[in-house]
């Protein structure tokens, strides 16, 4: 006799538990994705129902129509700094586009004084920063357009890309305590912290904090990009170049784009930005991987929608070199209002 | 070969699973059987193929030679066979082997009249393979999901499978599989000193008896488990970590996708925190 079939009991779990997973389980809802040679285990996998659901939520706006000809004789523009090499009807297009895919449709007065189109200010001499902070936006994807092809291919970036309807994108960032290791996504180095001796030595001065910020800036790629670590590495050696996917060139390309686009383009606008718009320590909001991806590891699903807006891509001639007028208006327009207020009655206008 | 005393017991016929008498006999001190010679018949053959795929691979070099399964593209197929192919051979011989062997060791056990223990703890260990190379593949939909043979290529494929989860150490029942790996290996380890102790005694002392196993422990963790009752206990030990190491294996992928991490969002969504 046997106190306890263990055997049996056992058969039944097994075949329990197998049913219960069979309930759970539907093979078309996996999908893996092979990134490296076979048996190694370099694979993306999602499950399809989430991805299909994230891929709902997006959506991406309808091109405006094609411009029609534009009137003839030289362009009319008075105060067109970066868009001048484009007909009217382009131009025209392109401003209604740019409303949608930031300020709201047809909100023209988000950025400009309606008044006058063409003035940097508003009727109170105040610098219009919405109107300031969106030339230089426009010059800041010129650029990425124009420069990092390696990052943005010819799919390129428009408003939309980061902005998705809203004036201020998602995942921007200031600096404060709690996410230090987004320095590197401005101008902290040392991000790589592995030791390349297998004994310990005074070789790796990294400190364990370094090392938790590259772990966190990592993490914050993967979030942004909705991938897994071997998507960008073979984890057998996480610093090797030779084992990584090509995925990581085309990520470095990325890092090197968001600190110019930082360095350059994003956190000098704290001198025009208001108050309202600045992090806790009175710096401009600043861009990470998320702001253009959003969980996406091709932003937008790869829509091309940069091919239908020439204005973007910029003059054939663009070399990137940052236009000088924009800081010149806006220290002449914050100089301006500051005379004004130095010389102006008690109680105002 | 002279036989041992309890050998007369072992050595009787019958008790087979499959053919009657074929090969119901023993070859020097080794039981042969049907399940023997299907196991000498795979082995062979698997451990020649895989040094055939060491021969048309790069390298000779033990740790980095490397038979691995097919691309994802070629899914429940069969791979050609310098493509993964091999290795679904292999596989199949493995399995066989292993199987077997279980199989051999139950004759084995059926002869003697004892239970099948033996042949179920070693059964779970063979389980825990299978998950590993047919079960998830297959629930995955393709071979390439099986893990390579090779020493170092099998230990990156574990790696680059436990950062596709982003930390598999928050994968529950790996955490489950792991704590039973270590409970095993302490409760082998107390065992192990305390047998080793008791047999080996001072110059000129009797070897100790079971009484004074149970006096040492009950001393020291106020219990003692008994003699018959740590092997039970070492068995459930062995089984539970082989099959919650299937187990973990088996739900990443094809019924967890995400980060392992993530998982243990209920946590925080318990209606308890009063948000």
């Amino acid at each position: 006799m046997r106190a306890f079939p263990f055997a049996r009991v056992a058969l039944l779990g097994f075949a329990a538990t197998s049913l219960a997973g069979c309930k759970y389980w539907k093979s078309e809802e996996r999908v893996t994705v092979q990134t490296g040679y076979r048996g190694t285990a370099m694979e993306h996998t999602v499950k399809k129902s989430d991805v299909m659901a994230q891929f709902a939520a997006t959506s991406v706006p309808e091109p405006v129509p094609a411009a029609g000809p534009s009137p003839p004789g030289p362009l009319p523009w008075k105060n067109v700094q970066v868009l001048n090499d484009i007909s009217v009807a382009e131009f025209n297009r392109t401003m209604v586009a740019m409303s949608t895919w930031v300020a709201g449709t047809g909100n023209c007065a988000y950025c400009h004084n309606v008044v006058n189109f063409a003035s940097d200010t508003a009727n109170d001499g105040k610098p219009l920063y919405t109107k300031l902070t969106a030339r230089r936006m426009l010059q800041m994807t010129r650029h990425i357009n124009g420069q990092y092809g390696q990052h943005v291919a010819n799919t390129g970036v428009t408003c939309y890309t980061c902005h998705r309807g809203k004036p201020v994108p998602q995942g921007m960032w200031t600096f404060g305590d709690g996410n230090q290791y987004q320095r590197h996504y401005l101008d902290r180095d040392g991000a790589r912290v592995i030791s390349h001796e297998m004994a310990p030595s005074n070789a790796n001065r990294s400190s364990v904090k370094q090392t938790e910020w590259t772990y966190a800036l990592m993490i914050s790629m993967s979030n942004s990009l909705g991938v897994n670590c071997t998507y960008c590495h073979n984890t057998r050696q996480f610093a090797s170049w030779q084992e990584a996917p090509p995925a990581r060139v085309k990520a470095l390309h990325g890092i090197n784009m968001v600190r110019d686009v930082n360095t350059n383009f994003v956190a000098p606008l704290v001198s025009i930005l208001p108050q309202v718009r600045l992090g806790e320590m009175g710096d401009a909001p600043k861009v990470q991987c998320q702001t253009c991806h959003q969980g996406v590891y091709k932003p937008l699903y790869g829509a091309k929608m940069a091919k239908d807006y020439p204005a973007i891509w910029g003059r054939p001639d663009w070399a990137g070199t940052p236009f000088p007028g924009l800081y010149q208006t806006a220290a002449d327009s914050t100089q301006k209002v500051a005379d004004a207020a130095a010389t102006a009655p008690v109680g105002g206008r | 070969m002279a036989l041992m005393s309890f050998e007369r017991k072992y050595r009787v016929r019958g008790g087979t699973l499959i053919g009657g008498d074929l090969f119901d006999f023993w070859f020097g001190p080794f039981y042969v059987g049907f399940f023997g010679v299907t196991t000498i018949f795979f082995a062979v053959l698997g451990t020649l193929l895989l040094v055939w795929g060491a021969a048309i691979g790069p390298t000779w070099n033990l740790w980095q030679i490397n038979v691995a399964p097919p691309d994802l593209k070629y899914g429940l197929g069969l791979a050609p066979l310098r493509e993964g192919g091999l290795w679904q051979i292999v596989t199949f011989c493995a399995t066989g082997a292993f199987g077997s062997w279980v199989l051999r060791q139950a004759e084995i056990a059926r002869k003697l009249g004892m239970g099948l223990h033996v042949s179920w703890a070693f059964g779970a260990a063979v389980a825990a393979y299978v998950t590993l190379v047919i079960i998830r593949p297959v629930l995955l939909g393709a071979w390439g999901h099986g893990f390579p043979y090779g020493i170092f290529s099998h230990l990156d494929w574990v790696s680059n499978v436990g950062y596709q989860y982003l930390h598999f150490h928050y994968n529950p029942a790996h955490m489950i599989a792991i704590t039973f790996f270590f409970t095993n290996c302490l409760a082998l380890a107390m065992h192990g000193s305390l047998i080793l102790s008791v047999t080996n005694p001072k110059q000129g002392e009797p070897v100790k008896t079971s009484e004074h196993e149970n006096v040492f422990f009950r001393d020291l963790v106020g219990y003692s488990i008994g003699a018959l009752g740590i092997h039970r206990l070492g068995t459930f030990l062995a089984m539970s970590a082989g099959l919650w190491s299937a187990i973990c294996i088996v739900i990443s992928g094809p019924f967890w996708s995400k980060p392992w991490p993530e998982w243990w969002n209920w946590w925080l969504n318990l209606p308890i925190w009063g948000k």
